[in-house]
Parts: C-alpha cells; structure tokens; sequence
C-alpha cells in the first residue's frame, strides 16, 4: 500500500494540526467513569502468580495489578509514593527511613503495616527473588519503630534499590498469611492477595484470568475498570485477529507482531504507542565468545561491529521500531545522566570498508575463494524477527569475507549452549537494562557474572579489572553526578573493548483498543496497576 | 449370550496385555525425554530475563535434577504406578489435575473431529463412487484433494479471516467468551460457536483421507461377487449401496481412524495453537519448550492410554461390523 490516498492525508491533517493546536491537557479530556472490562493479552501464559518468587516477564504483566510497591516511578525514572508516602536517606546512604500510607488494606481485609514490608524484604524478596537476591544484597536488617515507619539498614549505599521498589520488581505481600510457612511452595502463590487495585478472582489454565475491582483500594474513587481479564493467545496471527475484532483490548511486548502494527492501527478504533518501556530498554545485540578464536582478538571484534548496518536492521527486521545503540548503556538512562554517546563510534556509512581494510591489517586475509574464515552464527530462538535478523549477519558478515552458518535450536538448548557449555562461536542475544546499570548491565559485563549454568550473565567471558573496579564504585556511589562519571567512563572502556556488537535500543510496541484510557502512565507501562484505567464512552 | 461374554473376556485380556506396553512406552518417553539438551530451570531462569547462581541452584534442587537419572526413572516409575504423574514445578500443580483440566477440551475438540470428519467422509465417499468419472465425482475428488495438501495452520487462519474478522460471525479464538461469563444453556451455546471453526479445521484434513479411502473401498466392493448376487437378486442400488456394501467398505476407514487418533493429537496441537483451543496439545507443547518433563510424561502416558482404549474399541467395532470377525 504504497499510494498515499486522499483519505490518508486528510486524516495525517487532522491528526497533526490536532496535535497543534490542542494543548496537552485537552487530548487527555474526559472525566474518568466506573466501569467497563479490559482484556489483555498476556504472552506466554504466566507459569504461577508468584511475583515474589519469579521475575518471569508474564507474571508482572499480572501482579502489578494486586501487588502494590513501595514506589511507583515516573517518566524522569523519579520514585513517586505509593505504599511508601515519603523516605529520606541518610547522608552516607546506608539508611533509608520510608513513612508508609495509613489506612491502606489487603484483599483479604487485614491492615497493612511496617511488619509486612520487613517481612517482604527480608524473608522473601531477598531470600528468593532471583533479581532481589542481588538487588537487596547489602540489606542487613529493616527497623520499624512503629507501625507507619520502616527503617532500612544497608551495608554499603546502595543508589540503585530506589529504583526496586515498584509493585511488579518489590511486591508487598502480607506477612500473615506467609510467615511460618514454607514461602517457596505458598498455597497464595496462585491464590494472591495484596493491596493493589484489583483482586484475584480466578484463574481458568489455558484460557484466561479474572481480577475483579478493589473497592477497598487506597486510592479513593479508584480504579475505574469493573474487571480485567488476562487471555493468553499463542499464535501471532490469532492476537491479530483478536485485537482487530477488539476481542482483546490490550496487547504489549510485542504482542502484536511488528508487521501487523502498521496495518491494524490504520483501523479506526485501533491504537499503539511505545512509551511504557522505559524501565526495560532491551538492546539488541550480538555476542562474541570471546574465548575462542578468532574472537579473542579485539581487532576481529571492532572490524564486525562495524560492519553491522544499524539503520538496515532497525528499519527491514523491526520496521523501524528502534534506534541504533551506542554502548552497553541505553539512552533512556539520559535523564538521569548515565548514559553517554561519547564513545567509538561503530556506526559509521563506510563501516564494511574499514572492516574489511581492519581485517587484512590484522592478518585475517582473503583466501581464493574470498572468505577469511568461516563461523557458526547461532540465533536467540525468541521469535521470526531473530531469524531474520540472523539472516542479515549473515549477508553482513559474507561482505568483509566472512562465512557464517546460521544455527537455530530451541529456548533450552540454545540456554544450555550459550550460559552452560559456551559452546557457541557468534549469537544473537538482547539485555534489558532493567531499571538501573546495577540491575540490568553489571551481569553482562563484570567478571563476577561469568557463571557458568546461570542464563542471562556475561556469556561473553569478556572483563577487565578497570571497568570491573567502575562497575564496583559506581554500585555504591551515592552523589548522582560521580556516579554518571563513572558510568561514563565504563562505557567508554567497554565500547573500546567490543565484547558485544551493540546494535539496536529496541522499542517494544504495545497495541490497544483507543476507547480505554490511562492505559499507559508511567516508564512501567505494562508492569503498572492500571488503577487509572477507564472506558471512554 | 457367549458373545457377549466372549468379548468382556477379549477386552479383559486386552487390557491386561496393555500393562506391560505401557511400562515399556513410559520408559522409552522417560529416556528420550531426558536426551533433549537443556532443563527446566534454563528455562524458567531464562523468562525471568535474569539470575543468580544461588537461584538457579535453588531451582535445579526444587526440580529433583540434582538427582542421577536412575532416581529420578525409578521416582518416575512409583509415579506412574500409583497414577500420581508427579507435580509439574512450573505450573506450580500436580500433573494430573493440569491434565484431567485440560482433557474436557480436547475431548470435546476430538469427539467433534472424529464425526465430523468420519462422517462427512463417508459420505462424501459413497457419493463419489455412486458416479465414478462424473462431474460429482470429479469436484469431491479435487475437493479431498487441497483439503489433504493444505497445511492446518494456513486453513485456520483463513478460516478466521474470512469468518471472524470480515464476516464476524465466529469468534477468532478461545473456548468461552470470557468478558461475558455465561452460564448454563448459554454457555453451551457459546462453546458450540468457539468449537465451529476448530472443528472444522482440523476435520477437513482427516475428512480428505477418509474421501478417498471410502471412495476406492467401494469401488473396489463393487465388483464383488455377492454385489452381483444381490442385484441378480433385483435390489435396487440404493439397498445394495446401503445394506451389503457400506459395511464391508467401511472397515478400512475404521482402522485408519483407529491408527490416526495419535495423530490427532499431534494434529489439534497446530490447531489448538492457531485458535487458543485450551486443550491438551497446546500443553503438551508448552511444556516440550519448557522442559516441564513430569508434565511431558504425564501428557505422553495418557496419550499412550488413550490409543490403547481406541484401539481396543476400534476391534471391537470390527466385530459388529463383520460378524465374520471374532475376538481371539
């Protein structure tokens, strides 16, 4: 559909000059009303409701909506209270006094207090919770001189657990129905209760979940929806149908495949936007095993990052959803000064040119039939835009005289072969950035994360004691402008270094039925408790 | 009444042979399973998109793989004896409650399958051999033809194009309508609507197979002796069509069907998968991708029950087709 017709440009018209002339506070119009069901899809099914338990991506799309946080985070990626009404942090960071809401409620009626946020943290958020584990290392214990009061005691500043504290990474759950029991195997793991602003009603496997509005909820008025149904489609094509026959309202996290996102939101009735992403920033990148030969050798690694067209990627495999990377930092970390495009820079328009002339420099040559070497290029089996993205490494690689084979195997094996056995030469891979560098960069980077059998860690083997001393300084370093500086310098060493080829900060899509409103409020997005949420009508 | 007894005797006996067919099948499933590189703790690490050592080890405790494989055959094996399946770690339930919740729908989505398909089948069979080289022979012939050579997945989705989203008359997917939470005579009138097009789906393709085995068996019936018999006898075609050929005829679509109920169910995971049908086969591959193994062998064995029962059915339909068959 190449013709731009007469009705297309009407409505680009309409739709720009209602941009401009309207101010921000006219298009967000209407009084919020009670009522109405939101269905969402949720992809895959969530495996449990144990928020607490598993950072499983599904599970958060669904517990945000009955586990409140201390926190909720706004679009500068500043903490804004929620259970949490204020907190203060002491001048050498190590103790954090949070003042909680009176009068908030679980589901099950029983009040919340102090007790429930001790216990949360330290019996079971940093105990089992595989992200808080690490986030909450340096706990050592939480005071709580009164009901309305938790004191935080840290070992060393810990800058980067501000940003944990959202209902979807930190949930609260009741100590009463949790404490003394075996927390690993909870009979509420699938029959929660919180505070947040829906209640569990149901869970039918294979077909859907049922959360019922809170009318106990803190926020007087609030929420606005009646219900929220979760369904879990597996096929593509299928989500598409059902969100263009509005049988789902809602879909993130590419839900929608990028190429059907184009077509649907051209129907009127039919939304997308990609804000709600903020705390997430995956990157797209390719992995070196840096172990092995030839990419042991930096020049090797250089010579192929440059050789990676970003803006070909970004526009033919992910119809555009993106923006070239720079570094092992996203740019969603600029607000808060940690992110920096001050490094070599890879994406250049001669970038097969200098990779070639880098290659026969470092003794790599051309042997007769035009290839320097030959490599196995395996494929992060999450889906066809990978596959296709593999496909153009491969085209890629074949210019600078590189023959690469393209493997393609399944979740488990392609897990056990890149984070087990590093019997892998050249993968595809994406990081989430998580909500800070602490969180979602040390792991790929630091000497400490090269563990063997753990998934989603420094694949590469790839370290250097400076950028691990930085990583180290800047993971207690309290003053947020020393901390960007070393942020920056990290970058600057690691990006020099090339363990990985940082090629797109990929731009999840959600797509939405546009009679619902509110549905995307903070850099959570997804992850958010949809108390906001109402029906246009 | 010695039939009668003669067959609880059969089906007895073959019940009692199926015992060690089992053993034999859970212990093949046990071991290929266990071939497949990468665990369910990879796995469930993996979605969470992070992890730490400490967790991962946790996990790999909780699901017994810290065990030698012989403990964890020989835990397997008490399982199956005691028709407990084991407890499926990722879906945080016992196996056997994941299946038996599942099992209605697949059921339902196969029991619909089969009739549509036997019975469009032969029929369509019988109706193309009636008029062998005609027109109508022709456009069922061609008709079984794409139904057989196009791919599940492609049918479904057009079906939905054109059904749900052009015509809205069906919904594209699901089992209920679940914003609506109906009840009683309701409900079974939305789940009729959600079943039409899997059913559909799914039944074209055995429908085509069936076509065509129908078509050539009485054909091949046809030119039999007692077909001349009986219309030297005077019968009109039409009782000779219904009463003597149909039956003989029949039979080897039986014993397709009869083999091809594994099939099936291999077959609804494409469909269930396309229609968000919450049926057996979209779990038994769900839990191939996450190396739910307990939930993996607890789907294999019932599958492998579920044949074994077929199969018996299936001769025993035999005999009451042709009474010339007798149950040893």
């Amino acid at each position: 559909m190449s013709i731009f017709t007469r009705r297309d440009f009407l409505q680009a018209l309409a739709a720009s000059s209602g941009a401009v002339l309207l101010p921000e506070a006219a298009l967000a119009q209407g009084t919020p009303k009670q009522g109405g069901t939101l269905v969402m899809d949720v992809l895959p099914e969530p495996p449990t409701l144990a928020s607490y338990l598993s950072t499983s991506g599904p599970i958060g799309q669904v517990s945000a909506k009955f586990y409140d946080g201390l926190c909720e985070y706004n679009f500068d990626l500043k903490p804004q209270p929620s259970l949490a009404t204020s907190w203060t942090i002491s001048p050498d960071g190590k103790t954090i006094t949070f003042k909680l809401r009176d009068g908030v409620k679980f589901h099950d009626g029983s009040p919340f207090t102090s007790a429930d946020v001790q216990f949360s943290f330290t019996e079971v958020l940093k105990k089992f919770h595989p992200r808080g584990i690490n986030t909450f290392r340096g706990l050592q214990a939480i005071d709580t001189p009164d009901p309305m009061t938790a004191v935080f005691h840290l070992e060393t500043p810990a800058p980067f657990m501000m940003m944990a504290l959202s209902g979807y990474e930190s949930p609260i759950v009741p100590k009463a129905l949790f404490a003394g029991t075996d927390i690993q195997n909870s009979k509420y793991a699938n029959n929660p209760v919180g505070t947040g602003p829906f209640k569990f009603v149901e869970w039918q496997r294979g077909q859907y979940m049922r959360f019922d509005r809170n009318p106990n909820y803190w926020r007087p008025g609030q929420p606005y929806l009646d219900r929220i149904v979760a369904r879990f489609i597996g096929d593509a094509q299928t989500r598409s149908a059902a969100m263009q026959t509005l049988e789902i309202n809602y879909g993130a996290f590419g839900a929608i495949p990028y190429f059907d996102v184009a077509r649907l939101t051209k129907i009127p009735g039919i939304a997308s936007t990609t804000k709600g992403y903020e705390m997430q920033s995956p990157v797209v990148m390719l992995d070196f095993n840096t172990r092995v030969k030839p990419f042991d050798d930096v020049r090797v690694r250089q010579a192929i990052s440059y050789a990676i067209d970003r803006k070909f990627v970004i526009d033919n495999v992910w119809f555009g959803f993106g923006k070239p990377a720079t570094g092992p930092i996203s740019s969603n970390f600029a607000p808060s000064g940690i992110y920096t495009s001050d490094v070599k820079n890879y994406n250049v328009p001669n970038g097969a040119d200098i990779a070639n002339k880098m290659l026969d420099d470092a003794g790599y040559k051309r042997k007769a039939d035009g290839t320097r070497f030959e490599i196995i290029h395996d494929i992060t089996p999450y889906g066809d835009e990978w596959q296709r993205y593999g496909e153009y490494v491969k085209q890629a690689l074949a210019k600078i005289g590189i023959k690469a084979t393209l493997r393609y195997e399944d979740v488990p094996t392609w897990l056990r072969r890149v984070y087990t056995d590093y019997d892998f030469q050249f993968t595809s891979n994406w990081l989430q950035n998580l909500a800070d560098p602490v969180i979602g960069v040390d792991r790929q980077y630091s000497s400490w994360s090269i563990k063997k059998g753990t998934v989603f860690v420094n694949d590469s083997g790839w370290s250097s004691p400076e950028t691990d001393r930085l990583m180290k300084e800047a993971a207690v370093e309290v003053d947020p402008k020393k901390r960007a500086e070393l942020y920056h310098q990290f970058q600057k060493l690691t990006v020099e270094a090339a363990p990985i080829v940082w090629v797109m900060e990929l731009n999840f899509v959600t797509v939405y039925d546009s009679k619902f409103k509110n549905l995307v409020v903070s850099p959570l997005g997804t992850y958010s408790p949809f108390n906001e949420v109402y029906v246009q009508t | 009444m010695s039939v009668a007894r003669d067959r609880a005797r059969y089906i007895a006996r073959r019940v009692a042979g199926a015992v060690p067919t089992i053993l034999l099948i859970v212990t093949l499933n046990f071991l290929l399973v266990h071939l497949a590189p990468g665990n369910a703790a990879d796995v469930l690490a993996g979605e969470a998109g992070s992890a730490t050592p400490e967790y991962m080890a946790y996990l790999r405790h909780q699901f017994g793989l810290d065990q030698p494989l012989y403990i964890q055959y020989l835990d397997y094996l008490k399982n199956v004896v005691t028709f407990d399946l084991g407890y499926s770690f990722r879906e945080g339930m016992p196996v056997r409650d994941l299946i038996f919740q599942r099992l209605g729908p697949t059921l339902l989505l196969m029991g619909t399958t089969i009739v549509l398909s036997i019975g469009l089948g032969i029929l369509l069979g019988i109706f193309g051999a009636s008029r062998p080289g005609s027109l109508r022979d022709n456009v069922i012939s061609v008709f079984a033809l794409v139904a057989y050579a196009t791919p599940l997945f492609w049918v479904g989705l057009m079906l939905i194009v054109l059904f749900a989203i052009d015509l809205r008359w069906l919904p594209t997917s699901g089992m209920v309508n679940i914003a609506a939470f109906y009840t009683g005579w309701q409900k079974v009138g939305d789940v009729a609507r959600h079943l039409v097009l899997p059913a559909v789906t799914l039944s074209l393709f055995y429908m085509a197979l069936y076509v065509r085995l129908m078509r050539s068996s009485m054909l091949e019936q046809r030119g039999m002796d007692y077909v001349v018999t009986a219309r030297s006898k005077g019968l009109t075609e039409r009782a000779i069509t219904f009463r003597h050929v149909l039956r003989n005829a029949s039979l080897p679509v039986v014993t397709m069907a009869g083999v091809q109920i594994g099939n099936l169910l291999g077959g609804s995971v494409v469909v269930e998968t396309v229609f968000g049908w919450p049926g057996i086969g979209l779990l038994a591959f769900r839990a191939l991708f996450s190396r739910d193994l307990n939930l993996l062998l607890g789907i294999f064995f019932v599958a492998a029950c579920l044949v074994i029962v077929v199969n018996i059915i299936v001769d025993v339909i035999y005999t009451l087709l042709d009474p010339r068959i007798r149950l040893r």
